[in-house]
């Protein structure tokens, strides 16, 4: 008991801070270091692009283009309606600025300047100019992660526009990404666009992914392509938050290859 | 021998607060350069180690247990900014551990070549050991989502090569003014007569 009251006055400010240094450590993990990135948002508030920069970049061919997809949207809305399909509605996006990169080596995140107070929610879709980013994996209340489909842990389903032949797209750390094939025999040529498919639970469908630079058909077990991204992931300053609600399971298609390794997309806890 | 006195005792208290200060300065700083791309601090997509150098920094001075004890708390921190898995507390302790090791044996010299070089190799450890993880995930995880292994080694190879670089040229930058203050913080606080 002695020695114990002798230990404690001796070293009683040491383990308090210890304990102290402990705790604030476990409690910032546990929320993901979400106080840390609001801190990091705050102090590189200054250096963050400003808005009229982001206006500067859309040069005037891509609002052309943007015109151009607005008339097709409603033309299509207007054919799905007489033909009596369900309308799809494009939901509102929200621009965040790309203020920071993974924290770690093994991770291909991006942090972004637009959190909770903006409507975001983990889940919800990243596009950039060129097509799918990835998609967000933590919320702060003004800063997000996002967890980009370069990462190799993430699985994206995904098809050949041309052909409809499916697989999945997985990241391999740069901007070129593997896309396997659940046929043995995928019709894809060198140059086709690859879109996420109808199956992907994670991702809404037909956004664009890349286009496949080199063909490896021979591959055991399944037959694979890469694919370069259309978006360019390491110079990205600006990219859109999508809002996504995954639609809800077709009765018809539940044990699908593709539905199956859809789903552990997310990071491995 | 009778120094204590009431304003020594007060000017102790005061050191003991400016050390606390710039141990969580120094490193919520580390945890901001994290996630940023300075220029010059980025190769291959990779950036220094900060926390690494920070617990290299700690460690050279003090007992194994305390660096890593300090391993395993920025071990969390890190975790928190990355993701829980592979987690940087095992490769992080083992580094202050060893760290606090080799200058027990006064086999180096402290001066900013020994401290790169040890550096150096500490980053090796500490991402072999991420690697391991992940490795092991792959093989013990039926529905692990890792690349193949081979994929995962060379991946490690990349990571290591720029990493181990980087730190070890960035490493002084941390651990010139930390030793600095340390080593003026003990002479400070040491008992009278030392």
């Amino acid at each position: 008991m002695f020695a114990l009251r002798q230990w404690w006055s001796r070293y009683a400010l040491r383990a308090s801070l210890l304990t102290l240094a402990l705790m604030s450590a476990w409690g910032i993990h546990q929320l993901n270091a979400a106080p840390i990135y609001e801190l990091y948002r705050w102090v590189t508030l200054p250096l963050q692009p400003g808005p009229s920069r982001s206006e500067v970049l859309e040069g005037s061919s891509i609002q052309e283009l943007r015109q151009k997809v607005i008339e097709l949207e409603i033309q299509n809305r207007t054919l799905r309606e007489t033909v009596a399909a369900a309308p799809t509605a494009t939901p509102k996006g929200v621009p965040a600025a790309v203020i920071g990169r993974s924290a770690g080596d093994w991770w291909q995140q991006l942090v972004l300047s637009r959190g909770s107070n903006d409507g975001i929610n983990i889940g919800d879709i990243v596009a950039g100019p060129g097509g799918l980013v990835g998609r967000i994996i933590a919320v702060s209340s003004s800063s997000s992660r996002v967890l980009l489909i370069s990462d190799s842990t993430s699985r994206v389903g995904a098809r050949v526009s041309r052909s409809r032949a499916t697989g999945y797209v997985r990241g391999q750390a740069g901007q070129q990404v593997i896309m396997e094939f659940f046929d043995k025999m995928p019709e894809v040529e060198v140059g086709d666009t690859i879109v996420t498919s109808a199956y992907s639970q994670l991702f809404p469908e037909g956004m664009a992914i890349g286009r496949v630079v080199e063909l490896d058909l021979s591959k055991s077990p399944a037959p694979e392509v890469t694919l370069e991204l259309s978006a360019p992931l390491n110079i990205l300053e600006w990219v859109e938050v999508i809002p996504f609600v995954p639609p809800q399971t077709a009765p018809f298609a539940p044990e699908t290859p593709a539905e199956t390794l859809d789903l552990p997309e997310t990071e491995t806890p | 021998m009778t120094l204590a006195s009431p304003t020594s005792r007060f000017g102790m208290a005061r050191y003991r607060w400016m050390n606390i200060g710039v141990i969580v300065g120094s490193v919520l700083l580390c945890l901001l350069m994290l996630p940023a791309r300075l220029p010059g601090m980025e190769l291959l997509g990779v950036t220094p180690s900060w926390l690494l150098v920070w617990i290299v920094t700690w460690s050279l001075k003090r007992s194994p247990w305390e660096g890593a004890i300090a391993g395993f708390t920025l071990g969390l921190l890190q975790d928190a900014m990355t993701s829980h898995y592979p987690t940087h507390t095992l490769g992080f302790m083992l580094v202050g551990f060893l760290t606090a090791r080799i200058q027990k044996q006064r086999f180096i010299q402290e001066d900013f070549v020994s401290v790169a070089l040890i550096v150096f190799g500490m980053v090796v450890l500490a991402q072999t050991s991420m690697a391991c993880q992940v490795t092991l995930h792959k093989l013990l995880e039926s529905q692990s989502l890792y690349p193949a292994l081979t994929d995962i080694w060379k991946q490690h190879q990349r990571i290591v090569l720029s990493s181990a670089i980087l730190s070890s040229l960035w490493a002084p930058i941390l651990y010139y003014p930390l030793n600095r203050w340390w080593t003026y913080f003990e002479r400070k606080t040491a008992p009278p007569g030392n």
